[in-house]
Formats: C-alpha cells, structure tokens, sequence
C-alpha cells in the first residue's frame, strides 16, 4: 500500500462536481502531511474535458473515458475504480456522500475489504494519521472516528464540508483502460430525467426553504425567483412535500435530504426538529416568521418577524441589489 | 418465494441522548422506532405477499434484545417470522462487520429478495444494503421507488439515481433498498397485535452462524470512535428590527453582507 491519497470526481453533464472540487482541496492536505501524492479519479464518457479541469487540483489525473460508462451503474463503475485501487494502492479514497457515493463505495470496500466511515463533514490530520468528524442522530451529537491504518480507507463526506480551494499548476493525466463489467443481472430499461434544476439541492450555497407559512404551492414562486436570483435552490419542509406542493426531491429534514449551505433562508418554518436535523450544520441560517415564539429562531443566526409575503418581494429586490454591485 | 427484510432500531429523534463525562459512550433515552426507511421495506414485503402465491417473509436484525419491539411491530404489520441477532459483545460501528453477520444470516436462512431501508436515521451511512449485496454477490438497487415482482424470478424496478428515475429488469434474488415513495406503511390492526404479542422471536447469537464473509471479531473492526462531543452551539439569534418589512429586509441584507460575509 502506497500513502497515496485518491479522490474519485464525480460529472454532472461531463463537467466536475463542486463537492469534488471540495475533496480535492482537503486531499490536498492530507497528501501534504504524509509527504505523498494526490490523485484525482475521472470516470465516464466524454469526461476528457473534466479530467483537464481538475488535473490542476491534483498530482495525476487517472482517467478512464470509454463508451461503456456512458450511464452510470455500481457494476461497471465499480469493476473499473477496483481495477485503478488494485493497481494504485492508495491509502485513501475520499467520495462524496451522494446518491452515487452511496451506491458504488460500500460495494468498493467490500471489495477491497477497506474501512469505510460515510456520510462525515470533517477531517483533522493527527500525528501519523486522520480524524473524521461524523455527525449522529441527526446532528444532536458529532462523533470523531479514526481509521484503523492497516487497510485502505474510504471516507465520503456531505457537500459543502470544505472550501475549494485555488488550482495550481496542471497536473500529469494518465489514460488508463479497465473492462467496465455489467452485471448480468441488471437491465437497463428507461432513463427519466427528472429535476432540471440546475443547481443540486446538496450542493447549492443558497437555499431559501419554504414551510407551511407558505400557505400555497403556487406562493413558492417568491422561493424560486429569490433561489435563481442567487444561483441556489428552493428547499421545502416536510409537511410542504406531504401536502404535494413541493417534490420530495426538494424535502430538507431527516426523512429528506441533509444540507449545509452558506446561507439558508426558512421562511414560515416553525422549526420543527426534523427539518433542524437536515439543516442546522449550514454556515448561516435567517428565519423569517411572524410568530416570534416559533422555534426556528432558537436556531438561527438572524431573524425577522414579520409576515413573510411582505417581506419577501422587499428581500428580493435588496439581493438584487447586491447582485448588481458586485 | 422467500422475502428477507433487514430492519434497524433506532432512537426517536425526540429521544435524549447524553454523552458521558468521559465523552467515550452515549446514554440513549428508551424511546426507539423501527426506522424510518425500513418501514418501506416491511410494507413492501407484505404487499408482494398479498399479491403472490406462497411468500413469507423473514424480518431480521442486528441489535441489542431490546428491538426485540422493533420485530413484534414488523409482526403485526404482516411479517412471518422474526429473528434478532444479539449484537452485545460485538461491534456495530463498522458496517463491514455488521454486513458480513447480516449477509451470513441470509445466506443460511435463503433468499429470493432482500429489502431494507436506503439508510438509517441514525448514522445516516448507508451502507450496509449494499454491502450486504456485495457479501452475497447479487445486485441491488438502491433508492427503490417502485417494484413490480413478476413471479417468474425479476421484478421491474424504478428508482431514484443521479440526476433523475431509473427503470431496471433485475434478475433475482437481489438486493433493494426503499425510498419514502414507494408506499404508505400500514398501521398495524388490533389483530395483528395480538398475533405480534404471541409470536415467539428467536434471538441468535452470531457466532452460532456460521459467517464464510470473514471475520466478526471486535479486533478486526477497521474503525474506532476516538470521542462524542456536542455540537457548537450557534450565538443567539439577532432579530433585525425595523418600521417596515422594507426595512428588516434591507437590514438583513446589511448583515449577511457586512456582519456575516455571506453575500
């Protein structure tokens, strides 16, 4: 085993994901203390371009571009990032804690029978090793976790756990070329595209989620115009997905999807301690309420209190504001 | 056909948890649910039940004697039989060692479909549907929306992935994790209960399964939980004040750009 430290990126559209970007930047660290090199892991079709992109965040780019990897599966994906570890040997592999992440790393670790701690929000360096920062029951407890350093080790961490950080000078790519595998026993029948919004939910640096103060689902126009504005996404509580007017792709809270933006917007949430569990590691929090007793405010970083349809249209033209400034 | 579900105990999100002074073990209030997600996957399991010939389905997990709660709930939901496996004396912290038991467990037990919840509300990891799969050399599909089990050993498939829905033909046996979508979990009927309440519930300790995936031995656990700590607690709100909602909404803005840098 090499000291090597890996991190696989993962395409939206043959085009790197931030929350890599962000892996790459805390691989950077890692590799720096362990006197090591970093490597970067592109897999996919069409995923030259991306490969260059992130070749100046790491050491080697290995790249496997082939037309088998068009669609994404755990088979073939995961046939050909065994083949690259087998080779490599690296110490470590950082992920994303994605649907992906989630789908293709647990199967990789049995593989290689490497220790796997998911879905973590932090990492220390200490001594000879790492510390990973694992938030439990929802976020009410953080768990530190150490690695066992006899084996290779896969880490996937939430997006938005770290800040990207600049590029350097490129990198060396190397061209590799493994069999994608598919499982016989998984046909491929239809692809619907779902969601054509831009930004992912999990990834978005903005977020302004509506509760049931939102009184409508067509009221969640405000949301969606203040959330293009930004560049961010509209979030929404459980009862708005329960209510069906919003997809439960939108749902922040522990049934739904776990968020840390840099700025979150609750606008008639009252602050149930579901939907906190899915946002409350988020760097910024506003509430905007008109019940002064509701509970989100124990939460958050600012508040207003006052009725939100009136404060709403006064937000976005303030952040328009902003937006032409800069 | 034989229908396995792997279930998990977890706290309510209501339950209070402290963490020792020692900051090495956590105390859980005694309020647990069947998690969130596994209640898909039971529910499911009866419904392909209801409408196939000759299925029973086997619930079972990996816990403290304590869930033996969690399975009578699964009972009187419409499961056959339920086992717990003693997880006292071993570890559950990393999932390999949690997978290779529960993959074992299937594996002797026999299968033609495995369902469990995409993850646990508790450590929110997971993995150990997948590992499970992987254990036992079978696909599976995570994030399942939408199941149509022909029969005639494959089932139709939707589930949620990257960027949109996917249908897959998948030949069984194999391996799917549910998604919130996929159904309403009934609430159990009076009857149900009664039946729950007479059910014997074997606990098995897993040494006495024989496991050919490696290892459960706590030694040969990859992970180890250095400490528990409370999160950082966030400085009390700052309520921005105004004459107008005009105002407030200026003044926030002031602050996310000047105070708080976020803009």
């Amino acid at each position: 085993m090499t000291r090597d430290v890996f991190v696989f990126v993962e395409c939206k559209d043959s085009v790197p994901r931030k929350a890599s970007l962000e892996l790459l930047s805390v691989g950077r660290r890692v590799a720096s203390q362990f006197s090591s090199g970093l490597f970067a892991v592109v897999v996919g079709s069409g995923v030259k371009d991306a490969a260059e992109m992130v070749s100046g965040y790491a050491d080697t780019t290995v790249l496997v571009d082939d037309e088998s990897l068009a669609d994404y599966g755990w088979d073939t994906y995961g046939s050909v990032l065994e083949g690259i570890l087998k080779k490599y040997e690296p110490m470590l592999l950082l992920g994303t804690s994605s649907m992906t992440g989630k789908d293709l790393f647990p199967r990789i670790a049995v593989r290689l029978q490497a220790a796997m701690i998911s879905d973590a929000v932090g990492l220390d360096l200490e001594g000879e090793g790492i510390k990973i920062k694992k938030p439990l029951f929802g976020g009410k407890v953080i768990s530190w976790l150490a690695p066992k350093a006899d084996s290779m080790v896969i880490v996937t961490f939430r997006p938005n756990s770290f800040t990207v950080g600049n590029a350097g000078d490129k990198g060396r790519i190397v061209q590799e070329q493994f069999t994608a595998e598919a499982n016989p026993g998984i046909k491929r029948v239809s692809f619907e595209k779902t969601g054509s919004k831009k930004v992912d939910l999990q990834e978005a640096d903005f977020i302004i989620c509506g509760g049931r103060g939102m009184k409508a689902a067509e009221h969640f126009v405000m949301l969606d115009e203040i959330a293009d504005l930004m560049g961010g996404r509209t979030g929404a509580s459980r009862t708005v997905v329960d209510s069906k007017w919003r997809e439960y792709d939108d749902q922040i809270g522990k049934s739904g999807k776990t968020v840390s933006p840099k700025l979150y917007i609750g606008c008639g949430l009252s602050g149930a301690l579901h939907h906190i569990m899915g946002m409350d590691t988020s760097r910024v929090i506003v509430a905007i309420n008109k019940d002064p007793n509701a509970p989100i405010f124990q939460y958050a970083d600012y508040g207003i209190v006052d009725d939100l349809f009136a404060v709403l249209p006064a937000l976005k033209d303030e952040l328009k504001k902003t937006r032409e400034d800069t | 056909m034989k229908v396995l579900v792997f279930i998990k105990e977890v706290a309510d999100t209501e339950a209070r948890i402290i963490i020792s002074s020692d900051q090495k073990d956590l105390e859980i209030e005694n309020k647990y649910t069947v998690n969130f997600f596994d209640e898909f996957a039971v529910e499911e399991a009866i419904r392909i039940k209801e409408s196939l010939k000759d299925v029973e389905i086997t619930v079972c997990t990996f816990a403290p004697p304590r869930a033996v709660e969690a399975l009578r709930t699964t009972i009187a939901m419409g499961a056959d039989r339920a086992f717990l496996i003693d997880s006292r004396n071993h570890e559950s912290d990393d999932p390999l060692i949690v997978s290779r038991i529960l993959a074992g467990f299937a594996g002797k037990e026999g299968f033609d479909l495995i369902l469990c919840g995409r993850q646990a509300m508790d450590d929110e990891s997971a993995n150990v549907g997948p590992m499970i799969a992987e254990f036992l050399k079978i696909p599976h599909v995570n994030q399942v929306t939408r199941l149509q089990v022909s029969g005639t050993g494959t089932a139709e498939v939707q589930s949620e992935i990257e960027g949109g829905k996917k249908v897959s033909e998948i030949s069984l046996p194999a391996l799917l994790t549910t998604q919130k979508g996929l159904n309403e979990p009934r609430v159990p009927l009076i009857t149900g209960v009664m039946k729950a309440m007479k059910t014997e519930i074997a606990v098995l300790d897993p040494v006495a399964i024989e496991i050919p995936f490696g290892s459960i031995d706590r030694e040969t656990s990859k992970i180890a939980v250095l400490s528990y700590e409370l999160p950082a607690k966030r400085p009390s709100v700052s309520i921005i004040e105004g004459a107008s909602p005009e105002e407030k909404a200026t003044g926030l803005v002031r602050a996310l750009k000047e105070e708080a840098k976020v803009l």
